[in-house]
C-alpha cells in the first residue's frame, strides 16, 4: 500500500485518503478471508480515489491553461483523477446533449448561459446552493442571482464577461478620423463614424460590422429600450417596435455604406486571427471582452476598447456583466462532493486563476479578481478594468434564458437573414419574430 | 501518375466477352444451393448488425408517440407528435429543401455519371486512372473535410468569386445568401457522380458487343444504337442507381450540417430533413418529435421507392 500523500501538512483530503488506505487494507483482508464476494472500494464522494470527468468548450490555448490549473489541483489531490474533454462550442453543445441523454453526464461541465435552463429546468443539474465545499460568498449577488431559478443555483460563473466595441486605431489614423468617446457615444454617432470610414477608404474597409442575430448584441440594445429580450419569468420581453428598431438601425447603416452588405458575414471559423478586423475588412466590431487580448494581438496591438453605443443616453443601461460560460455539476454525478471541491478551486483559488488568466473572463470572486490584476498582461488589464468599471455601476439585472431559447435563437437567425437580404421588411420580420418566439416560449 | 498506366496491364480494353448472362441459368441446382449458402454467409454480418438496429428501431417507434426531452422519462402522448407536424412550418421547409435537392441533383448526377461512363467505355488509354479520378469525389463528397473545402471555394473571397471577378462579375455570397446556399450543395452532389459511374461502367461492359456489330451492319447510327441497345440493356442498372441515389439524397445530412454550422441556414435554405430531425432531437431536446419525424421519413422513402418500382415496369427491360 503505497501512500502517495507526501505533501507537507495533512489536508482534509489527505486525511480521507489515509483513512481510505487503512480501509482498503481491511477490505483486502476481508476478501482474502471470504474470497467469495469481491469487496468494492467505497465510492463515497470526496473520500477516496475519485475519477472526475470535466468538460468545457474552447480552443487548444484555453485547454492548455485549464490543464495547467488542473495540474496544480492534481498535485494537491493525488487521489483525484481528472479526465478532461473539450471541443469547439457547437460540437460541444451537441455532445453534451448526447451524453446527458445517455445518462453519462460529465461530473463538472461548462454550461452555456442560453442552455442553463434547458438542462436545469429538467432536473439535470445539481442545485449548487449550500453545497459542501463550494464557497460562493465572494461572488457578488448580481453575478449569482441570474442563475438561480426557482431557488436553485444551476451554475456558477466560470468568469465574468461582457461585450465591448473594438476599434482599429490604425484605420482611424490613416484616414484622419477621431476615436469616438466610448462613454458618451450613441448609435447615431456610430453610424456617422462608420459611414465616414467606409467613404474615406473608398469601400476598402467597412466602418463597422457585427452579427445582427447574435443575442449578446441584441440583449444590450433591447435593454437600452427599457425591455428585456427574455423576462425573469421566461417570456419574450422585446416588443415589435424594438425588434424593428434593431433591424432598421443596421439596415440604415448598410444602406449608407458604414455596415457591410448582405452576405458579408460568413461562418468561416477560426478565432481572432480570422476576424474581419484582423483581416483589415472592418474598422470596428463587437466582441466578448475576454477575447480582447487575443484580438488585440491578432490586430497588431492597436485596438481601442469602447462601450456599446448609447449607454449614457438610452432609456436605461443596456450592458450587463454576463456569464456566457458557467460551471454546472450533473444532478446524477456520483462524485458531486469531489466535483464541488474542484469547482471551488476553479472559482476561488488564486493559483488556478494565475494559470488560466482571463480565458473565460474576470474571476467572479472579487478578491481573487483584485489579486489577479497584478499578474495580468496589459491587454487583459484593459479588458478587466473595462468590466470592473461596469460592475461598479448600477446596471439592470440580467436573467437566464428560458427553455426554448435555443429555438428562439435559430428563429432570430432566420429572420435576420430574411431582413438582411430584403426578402422581408424590417417591420414584418420584427412582427414575425415576436409572434413565433411567443409561440415557442408560450 | 503516368507510370501507373505504363506498369498496368497493357491496355484497358475490356475482355471483349464477359460472362454471358445466359450462362448463369444453365447452372445445376446443387451449384445454386451452394451459391445461396455462401450468399447467406456473406450476409451474416448484416444479420448480426440487424439485431443492433432492431432495438433502436423499436425504441424510436415507441418514442414517436411520446414527449421525450432526453432528460426526463418519456411521456405517452399518443398521436400528438404527428398532429403537430401538420402545422410545422420548419417541416414544410425541410421537405421543400430535401425534395428540391433530390429532384435536381439526382437526375443531373446520374446524367453526369452515365455520360462519363459512356466516354470511358470507349476503351481510352489509362482508363483505370480516369476511373479512379472520377470515382474519388464520391468517396470524399460526403466527408466533413470536403464540405469545409467547398465552403471556402464558394466563400465570398473563394476561388469561384475570384475567377468571376476576372470577368468583371461580382459573385454573390454563395454560402450565406439563402438564394444560393442550396445550389452549392447540389453542385457538390453532382460532383460526386463517381459511384453510379462505376456501376454504369460495369453495366456497359455487360452488353454484348455483337448487338452493336449487328446494328452497325444494319446501318444504325450511333444515336440509334444508344437508344435501342445501350439504354434498354442498361435500364436495370439505371434503375438500380436511381433507387440508390434517391434514397441516399433523401437522407442527406452531413453536407447541410457542415455547410450551415448545424443550423440549416441561411434562413433554412439548407435545412435538410435529417438535419431538421437532428436539430429537433439534439438541439431543441424534443426527441419524441424527432422520432416521429424519423418515421415519417421512412414512410416517404418507402413511398418513393415503391413508386419507383411501379414505374420501372414501363421502362426497365430485363434481358431474359
Amino acid at each position: 500500500m503505497a501512500t502517495p500523500h507526501l505533501a507537507p501538512g495533512l489536508t482534509r483530503r489527505g486525511f480521507h485518503h489515509l483513512a481510505l488506505g487503512a480501509g482498503a487494507v481491511t477490505a483486502i483482508g476481508a476478501t482474502a478471508a471470504c474470497a467469495v464476494e469481491p469487496e468494492e472500494t467505497p465510492q463515497e464522494t470526496g473520500s477516496g480515489p475519485v475519477e472526475l470527468n470535466f468538460v468545457w468548450w474552447g480552443d487548444a490555448a484555453r485547454a492548455e491553461v485549464t490543464e495547467a490549473a488542473l495540474d496544480i489541483y492534481r498535485e494537491a489531490h493525488p487521489d483525484v483523477t481528472i479526465t478532461t474533454e473539450y471541443q469547439d462550442s457547437t460540437p460541444y453543445k451537441d455532445k453534451l446533449a448526447t451524453r446527458i441523454a445517455a445518462g453519462d453526464a460529465p461530473d463538472l461541465m461548462a454550461m452555456r448561459r442560453d442552455q442553463l435552463r434547458e438542462y436545469g429546468d429538467r432536473g439535470a443539474l445539481l442545485d449548487l446552493n449550500g453545497v459542501d465545499g463550494l464557497d460562493i460568498g465572494q461572488i457578488p449577488d448580481s453575478a449569482i442571482d441570474p442563475w438561480t431559478v426557482d431557488g436553485a443555483l444551476l451554475g456558477v460563473p466560470a468568469g465574468l464577461n461582457t461585450i465591448g466595441f473594438i476599434v482599429q486605431t490604425t484605420v482611424l489614423d490613416e484616414y484622419g478620423i477621431d476615436l469616438p468617446d466610448g462613454d458618451t457615444w450613441t448609435w447615431d454617432d456610430l453610424k456617422v463614424f462608420a459611414d465616414s470610414i467606409t467613404a474615406a477608404s473608398g469601400g476598402a474597409v467597412y466602418g463597422t460590422g457585427f452579427e445582427v442575430a447574435t443575442v449578446a448584441n441584441l440583449y444590450v440594445y433591447v435593454r437600452q429600450q427599457g425591455e428585456d429580450l427574455y423576462t425573469e419569468d421566461g417570456a419574450l420581453g422585446a416588443s415589435v417596435a424594438t425588434m424593428q428598431g434593431w433591424f432598421d438601425m443596421i439596415g440604415a447603416m448598410r444602406e449608407s455604406g458604414g455596415f457591410p452588405p448582405a452576405g458579408f458575414f460568413e461562418d468561416v471559423g477560426g478565432g481572432a486571427e480570422a476576424s474581419y478586423t484582423a483581416q483589415g475588412k472592418l474598422a470596428s466590431e463587437i466582441i466578448p471582452t475576454n477575447n480582447f487580448k487575443a484580438y488585440n494581438e491578432a490586430c497588431g496591438g492597436t485596438l481601442a476598447l469602447l462601450r456599446i453605443p448609447s449607454e449614457s443616453t438610452a432609456e436605461r443601461r443596456g450592458q450587463s456583466i454576463d456569464c456566457p460560460h458557467l460551471w454546472s455539476i450533473a444532478a446524477d454525478s456520483p462524485n458531486q462532493a469531489a466535483a464541488a471541491d474542484l469547482l471551488n478551486f476553479l472559482t476561488n483559488d488564486l493559483s488556478a486563476w494565475q494559470a488560466m488568466m482571463t480565458t473565460r473572463g474576470v474571476p467572479p470572486n472579487s478578491e481573487v479578481a483584485q489579486e489577479l490584476m497584478g499578474d495580468l498582461p496589459e491587454d487583459d488589464v484593459t479588458a478587466s478594468e473595462y468590466l470592473l468599471g461596469l460592475a461598479e455601476e448600477d446596471l439592470p439585472p440580467a436573467f437566464a434564458d428560458p427553455v426554448g431559447a435555443t429555438e428562439v435563437q435559430s428563429l432570430l437567425a432566420d429572420i435576420s437573414t430574411e431582413v438582411e437580404f430584403e426578402r422581408v421588411t424590417a417591420a414584418d420580420g420584427a412582427q414575425q419574430f415576436v409572434d413565433e418566439a411567443n409561440a415557442v416560449l408560450g | 501518375m503516368e507510370t501507373v498506366t505504363v506498369t498496368a496491364p497493357p491496355l484497358e480494353r475490356a475482355p471483349a466477352e464477359p460472362d454471358t448472362p445466359s450462362s448463369a441459368g444453365r447452372r445445376g441446382p446443387s451449384i445454386r444451393r451452394r451459391a445461396d449458402r455462401s450468399a447467406y454467409l456473406f450476409l451474416l454480418p448484416w444479420f448480426v448488425g440487424l439485431l443492433f438496429t432492431l432495438v433502436p428501431f423499436g425504441a424510436s417507434f415507441y418514442l414517436a408517440f411520446t414527449d421525450y426531452n432526453l432528460i426526463n422519462p418519456p411521456q405517452w402522448i399518443g398521436l400528438d407528435n404527428f398532429v403537430e407536424m401538420l402545422n410545422d412550418r420548419y417541416l414544410r421547409q425541410a421537405l421543400q429543401v430535401t425534395f428540391t435537392y433530390t429532384f435536381v441533383s439526382v437526375p443531373l448526377s446520374l446524367l453526369a455519371a452515365l455520360g462519363v461512363a459512356l466516354a470511358l467505355n470507349k476503351g481510352i488509354k489509362g482508363l483505370r486512372y480516369y476511373r479512379a479520378v472520377y470515382y474519388l469525389p464520391s468517396l470524399l463528397g460526403g466527408s466533413v473535410a470536403i464540405v469545409m473545402l467547398w465552403r471556402y471555394i464558394f466563400g465570398n473571397d473563394g476561388i469561384i468569386n475570384v475567377v468571376l471577378g476576372f470577368f468583371g462579375i461580382q459573385g454573390p455570397s454563395w454560402v450565406s445568401d439563402p438564394q444560393y446556399a442550396l445550389s452549392v450543395l447540389i453542385i457538390l452532389h453532382i460532383w460526386t457522380f463517381g459511384s453510379p459511374m462505376v456501376i454504369f461502367l460495369a453495366g456497359l461492359r455487360q452488353i454484348p458487343l455483337m448487338y452493336y456489330e449487328a446494328a452497325s451492319i444494319d446501318g444504325a447510327s450511333r444515336w440509334r444504337q444508344f437508344r435501342s441497345i445501350t439504354l434498354p440493356l442498361l435500364s436495370p442498372i439505371i434503375f438500380f442507381n436511381l433507387v440508390l441515389a434517391l434514397i441516399g439524397s433523401l437522407q442527406t445530412f452531413t453536407q447541410g450540417y457542415i455547410m450551415s454550422g448545424g443550423t440549416g441556414g441561411p434562413s433554412g435554405s439548407t435545412l435538410f430533413y435529417n438535419l431538421y430531425l437532428y436539430i429537433e432531437g439534439f438541439q431543441r431536446f424534443d426527441m419524441g418529435y424527432a422520432s416521429a419525424l424519423a418515421w415519417l421519413l421512412l414512410v416517404i422513402v418507402a413511398l418513393f421507392t415503391a413508386a419507383n418500382f411501379l414505374m420501372s415496369r414501363f421502362w426497365v427491360f430485363y434481358d431474359n
